[in-house]
């Protein structure tokens, strides 16, 4: 969702470079550059967002839990750790 | 409209349950840049926890592509703690009072969760994951 407009300017070069890469993507300049900031600045390109997507979708082998089950999970771990850190503490 | 989503949604998009379909066109919604979500590093290291502890089955790297698309993450800070403590949610556990008070930090006032904890918390609207007029509102569809 894009809410912000900046205008920005460029060399004839630069935008050469740009209209390429989106033709090349079939997307467009806009989301070439919105990839870039994400890529240089924190932040997944599209293509990494989509394929993790795909990926979860794929996934197999995953069992229910319960929202108050998930947080029990959360709680057990954190119980471990504390008690593994008291031991080793002696 | 921003929102935030809870632990749960990112777990449930990876089992098979009446949570799946609806989780996974939310994360779809972000990949794609349709919405914007937030998640906070204190719900992606629940993610991993979960996903360690082998309690939810094979759900192995869905911390890994939890972060790929929820990065940068919205991080618990000293404000967010101080928020935490003052809130005035009885039924929330002290994790759930963290990721309320990150949403209410940065001025998120939705928290997309299967966790009807978050409800009654005083500038949170908890929307379920199988709401769907909730959801298609919330990500464009």
């Amino acid at each position: 969702m894009f809410g912000e407009r900046l205008q920005i300017l460029v060399s004839r070069d630069q935008r050469r470079r740009l209209v390429a890469e989106a033709k090349r993507r079939r997307t467009s300049v806009g989301a070439v550059i919105r990839d870039a900031i994400d890529a240089r600045l924190g932040g997944a390109t599209s293509e990494q967002r989509l394929r993790a997507v795909a990926d979860i979708r794929a996934m197999r082998g995953g069992r229910f839990l319960p929202p108050d089950a998930l947080d029990r999970v959360v709680e057990e771990e954190r119980d471990q750790a504390i008690q593994t850190d008291h031991r080793r503490r002696g | 409209m921003s929102f935030f989503l809870d632990a749960n949604v990112l777990i449930y998009s990876a089992v098979d349950s009446e949570y799946r379909v609806p989780c996974l066109e939310i994360l779809e919604a972000v990949a794609e840049r349709r919405t914007e979500a937030r998640i906070s590093t204190a719900v992606f290291e629940e993610v991993w926890h979960i996903e360690s502890s082998g309690r939810a089955g094979r759900i192995g790297g869905l911390a890994a592509r939890s972060y790929t698309l929820f990065t940068p993450l919205l991080p618990v800070t000293d404000e967010v703690v101080a928020r935490a403590l003052a809130l005035d949610a009885p039924r929330l556990g002290t994790n759930d009072r963290i990721h309320a008070a990150t949403a209410l930090v940065n001025g998120i006032a939705t928290v997309v969760s299967a966790d009807a904890g978050f409800e009654g918390v005083s500038g949170i609207r908890r929307v379920d994951p199988r709401d769907e007029r909730a959801l298609h509102h919330l990500i464009g569809s």
